[in-house]
């Protein structure tokens, strides 16, 4: 019994240790999978890379101008090599509230498309919406915007088996 | 008089415990085989419709066997899995109750509460993330909680395996599931989860709707158009939007919001385990199969009643930052805050709702205490 309770102790002390390491975190987008250099960007981090704007309607119907950082620049600085075999693999996008959704990497790269999309943190120059944001993907052009998912929260890279 | 003192009754007794000794020595030594004999052994064949989709859960390192089944079976029903020997997980997790326990709050070996809502265990074979705050990445994590949790069955995996370990029938168990008769933690958790994926409902009026078994009366037709549309008063388009989140015909989606239920909440949800106040008050939003029979409802269980879910979602969101936007300026009045349904709405959509009870599910003999329903061979 005695055991038990140690056990138990411990285990809350970790627990609560582990809840106020994460309680100091800010919001951040993992970037894993199959990429030679993991990352973990924060919104300082992401105003490192070379900023691209996107205009699109939004569901109000209007247009807004996104601003943010080319996912294939990501992909690349996470060490992803766009190539031959790089045609079966795609990009799994994670949202904070369980949404996913997935894009072929070819989507993403420049020497198949020049349509962009990019990883957004602002919004007609101001920050996204709590519920929207730190970080949405925008798509340019694609009808639906169901694959501009919001509150983004990691980016994998994986093949198709 | 000398045969009658020839009667030793110690020597009978040696004799009876010879026997004792032969019949024991021949159980043991044919248990392994025995249970071979009884229990149905294989790869287990997941039977669910077409349009449940393939996209399941099964870690590589647990695939599901009938012996891992039937083995997960009966540790789900064994109350020597808790520090007093009273509680199975079927105490919280009642067949009859679409495996939840019509309780707020359920009450551990300790007597006291547990701090969240009792969870129906359906359709777990596509769940990715468990709990209500989706903490656990697979059935074989989440096992391990309750199973240890003070608040719940209050024993540590290593007190179970002793347990299990002084009933011998256990042993064979295992063997016929792993190949070897050691009882670890890790092989508790991964046949109860084994079990837990075989728990499938797919056979309410709503599934033989779609497969054109059964007819819905007007008002249940209605009420799955409100839940099936988001609304759009500037059209004259009315819905409830409730598909919006619990969509697809498993009426599950796996997402996670804040519906709104506090401005401040007394519990987090996923925030605790984040730390970002975007995840304030954001919980699972659970399938919604069987949900006649799950009361209360919320991770809390404040609502006693489906009337007082609807009312909430019509009427009663409370604003907040965290707030999902789903709930942020959907009306069925142009310039309205909240859903604003009409009472005959929500009743229609409770009628809808009804249509989700799988009567097969909460009576199926294979999801009972075996102890009770031997399994057909």
């Amino acid at each position: 019994m005695k055991k038990q309770f140690i056990i138990a102790f411990i285990f809350i002390i970790s627990l609560a240790t582990s809840i106020t390491v994460q309680a100091q975190t800010t919001a951040t987008v993992k970037i894993t999978g199959e990429v030679t250099t993991p990352l973990n960007l924060a919104l300082a981090d992401l105003h490192q890379f070379a900023q691209t704007v996107v205009v699109r309607k939004d569901k109000d119907g209007k247009d807004h101008t996104y601003s943010g950082v080319m996912l294939s620049d990501i992909l690349q600085k996470a060490g992803v090599v766009m190539n031959r075999e790089s045609l079966t693999k795609y990009l799994l996008v994670d949202a904070s509230d369980g949404y996913q959704i997935i894009f072929a990497l070819a989507e993403l790269d420049k020497s198949f498309t020049d349509r962009v999309i990019i990883l957004a943190d602002t919004v007609d120059g101001k920050p996204l919406a709590l519920g929207d944001g730190p970080f949405r993907i925008i798509v340019q052009d694609e009808k639906k915007p169901a694959r501009c998912i919001k509150q983004v929260t990691s980016m994998k890279v994986l093949f198709a088996k | 008089m000398k045969i009658k003192w020839s009667y030793n009754p110690l020597k009978k007794c040696r004799n009876y415990d010879i026997t004792i000794l032969l019949v024991v020595l021949t159980l043991t030594l044919s248990a392994g085989t025995y249970y071979h004999d009884v229990i149905p052994t294989g790869p287990y064949q997941f039977t669910y419709p077409a349009n449940f989709g393939n996209r399941i859960n099964v870690p590589e390192d647990n695939p599901t066997t009938k012996q891992g089944v039937y083995l997960g079976r009966m540790l789900f029903y064994e109350p020597r899995l808790s520090a007093n020997n009273t509680l199975s997980c079927a105490n919280c997790h009642k067949q009859q109750l679409a495996f939840t326990d019509n309780r707020s709050f359920s009450v551990g070996v300790d007597q006291v509460e547990t701090t969240r809502n009792s969870m129906s265990l359906a359709n777990l074979l596509w769940t990715r993330k468990f709990f209500w705050d989706g903490r656990a990445a697979s059935l074989e994590e989440q096992a391990a909680v309750p199973l240890t949790n003070p608040h719940e069955m209050g024993q540590s995996l290593e007190a179970s395996v002793k347990k299990l370990k002084a009933k011998p029938q256990y042993s064979a168990l295992f063997k016929a599931v792993y190949g070897d008769n050691a009882i670890t933690g890790e092989r508790i958790c991964k046949a109860i989860a084994q079990f837990e994926r075989t728990l499938i409902s797919a056979n309410s009026r709503y599934d033989q709707y779609l497969r054109k078994a059964y007819q819905p009366t007007a008002e249940e037709l209605k009420g799955m158009d409100l839940f099936n549309t988001g609304p759009q008063p500037e059209k004259g388009i009315r819905g409830a939007n409730c598909a919006h989140c619990h969509g697809g015909v498993k009426t599950y989606m796996e997402l996670f919001h804040n519906n709104g239920l506090d401005s401040i909440p007394k519990d987090n949800g996923i925030e605790a385990i984040t730390g970002l106040p975007g995840d304030r008050g954001r919980f699972k939003v659970p399938t919604l199969r069987n949900i006649a029979l799950t009361a209360p409802y919320m991770h809390d269980g404040r609502f006693k009643t489906l009337d007082e879910v609807l009312d909430h979602y019509s009427d009663h969101v409370r604003q907040s930052e965290s707030l999902s936007t789903v709930f942020r300026g959907e009306s069925n009045e142009i310039g309205g805050k909240t859903l604003m349904l009409l009472p005959q709405e929500k009743k229609e959509i409770i009628a809808f709702l009804n249509m989700l009870t799988d009567k097969d599910f909460i009576t199926n003999p294979e999801f009972s205490d075996p102890r009770l329903h031997p399994t057909k061979k």
